[in-house]
């Protein structure tokens, strides 16, 4: 399979058609849609593919073409299904000659500037305790790490697994807010 | 933003414990191993969760250096390829550029690295360590005091650069108050010509910025560095009122890279709200600069205010 074959345009009624499989509702749809595409990603690149999401979006895209044939017949876990066509889709993509990856431009400071901005912006949306766990958890050096986090929990009365999911979960938040004000910092 | 829990501790997914998910971020999970977590991660959402926030740590710990060579490799080879694995990083790296103080470290990666040196703590070992530091301490004190007058100037200078709030007038800066030390004032050293300056006429170059929110490349104030290549440049940063400090003041390049820091940082105590940041001239080069200005409050570090110029 070349590259070029790969591409392919997903038509609007086959994305309709893919949502409505996945779940009738679409706001579920479109989350389930969502974790789908991220799981697939992430086990593209832990099978060492430099262009995952490439990957991904063609798993996607063969899927939404073939649900008006399985649709009525499928039985089980629709994510399951996606696991084998990206099995596939993977099969063809070590057939192709390897493309080095070409480097990431580093971010301009117009862009560093904004992600700082919605930072402090996404910061103050959170509650007080959940900024100041934050503040701390992110105050350590690579160092005191432990010493820093042993502190911190201690403080909060809770363990170190629960500081850390905790810590994490917030920092899960912070990364979407971040993400979704970059993207209205754009237009 | 509401923080809700969810119950990542009961699930199944802990057959999986942490090290096997960062091997399987760092695509270094075995032939076997692979399919029976690629299956699981389908199915099951608590996994999904927990490697979601791992993915999230693996770039914290990059972001602030922790990774050794190794797994710094791999992280780039087989962890950064894809655009939503880079945006994390991307948010890593301001969270460690606004939250982590970088002097610390330096500190207490000494004290650690001291203290698992085999047999350190025994009294013999401590007792011949501190022979060994004052021999080199009496060395220092000897040379500087007996047979360096030049080293003793420069060391004399430097403290009173960092020290002394900074002379506002021409005529403070050839009279300074700072009686404690006069003698580089008033004998001239054996030096060579090109050291045989004041403090503030090393500085040479001075520029008063002003706090702004964002680098306005139009109104950028701009330093013109001297063709005599002048030892500092001065940067004269206005403070808010009723701002003492101490503050850490930190230079960095237009794209984000540190170049120069200094600590406990007051304002000058002639109440012009401002404070003199002496910059080292060799260090810097044509191109855009922030200044980034920092205080402790109550153990949390902040941001308390950004300069920016240009240098041509």
């Amino acid at each position: 399979m070349s590259p070029a074959k790969t591409l392919h345009i997903i038509k609007q009624e086959d994305f309709d058609r893919l949502l409505a499989w996945l779940d009738p509702d679409p706001e579920r749809a479109g989350l389930t849609y969502e974790k789908i595409r991220w799981r697939l990603v992430a086990i593209l690149a832990s099978r060492g593919c430099t262009c995952p999401e490439e990957l991904a979006d063609e798993t996607i895209d063969r899927v939404a073409r073939r649900v008006i044939d399985i649709q009525a017949s499928y039985v089980g876990d629709q994510a399951i299904y996606f696991l084998g066509v990206m099995n596939n889709v993977h099969h063809e993509y070590l057939k192709r000659p390897m493309m080095p990856r070409l480097p990431e431009p580093d971010d301009n400071a117009e862009t560093k500037e904004k992600t700082y901005f919605c930072l402090e912006k996404c910061l103050d949306k959170l509650s007080a305790n959940s900024r100041r766990m934050i503040e701390q958890y992110y105050a350590e050096n690579k160092r005191a790490k432990i010493d820093l986090r042993k502190r911190i929990a201690a403080e909060l009365g809770i363990g170190l697994s629960t500081l850390r999911l905790r810590a994490l979960r917030i920092r899960d938040k912070l990364q979407t807010c971040i993400e979704q004000c970059l993207e209205m910092e754009a237009f | 933003m509401a923080e809700n829990h969810d119950p990542l501790h009961e699930s199944g997914s802990r057959d999986f414990p942490d090290e096997t998910i960062r091997r399987f971020l760092f695509g270094r999970l075995s032939a076997s191993e692979q399919p029976a977590f690629e299956q699981r991660l389908f199915a099951d959402d608590s996994l999904n969760a927990r490697v979601r926030l791992a993915e999230l740590e693996l770039a914290d710990d990059y972001a602030y250096g922790r990774l050794d060579n190794a797994e710094r490799e791999l992280f780039e080879e087989k962890f950064l390829v894809s655009a939503d694995r880079r945006r994390k990083v991307k948010v890593s790296r301001v969270l460690r550029d606004r939250f982590a103080s970088a002097p610390v470290e330096t500190k207490t990666a000494l004290v650690e690295r001291l203290r698992a040196l085999p047999g350190f703590t025994r009294p013999a070992w401590r007792f011949a360590f501190g022979v060994v530091i004052f021999i080199l301490l009496i060395g220092t004190v000897w040379v500087v005091v007996k047979k360096e007058p030049r080293i003793k100037e420069e060391i004399t200078k430097r403290w009173v650069r960092r020290r002394s709030p900074a002379p506002t007038s021409p005529v403070e800066s050839n009279h300074p108050t700072n009686r404690s030390m006069p003698e580089h004032q008033t004998s001239p050293s054996p030096m060579p010509v090109h050291d045989q300056t004041s403090p503030i006429s090393t500085a040479g170059v001075s520029v008063s910025l002003t706090p702004a929110t964002s680098p306005d490349s139009s109104n950028m104030p701009s330093v013109n560095l001297p063709k005599g290549e002048p030892e500092v440049v001065r940067l004269q940063l206005a403070l808010k009122p009723d701002q003492p400090g101490p503050y850490r003041v930190e230079l960095l390049t237009g794209d984000g890279q540190s170049v120069f820091s200094t600590e406990a940082i007051k304002a000058a105590d002639n109440g012009s709200a401002q404070i003199d940041f002496d910059v080292p001239a060799r260090l810097l080069k044509t191109g855009n600069y922030q200044i980034r200005l920092g205080q402790d409050n109550g153990g949390v570090k902040e941001i308390v205010g950004s300069y920016y110029f240009r240098v041509q």
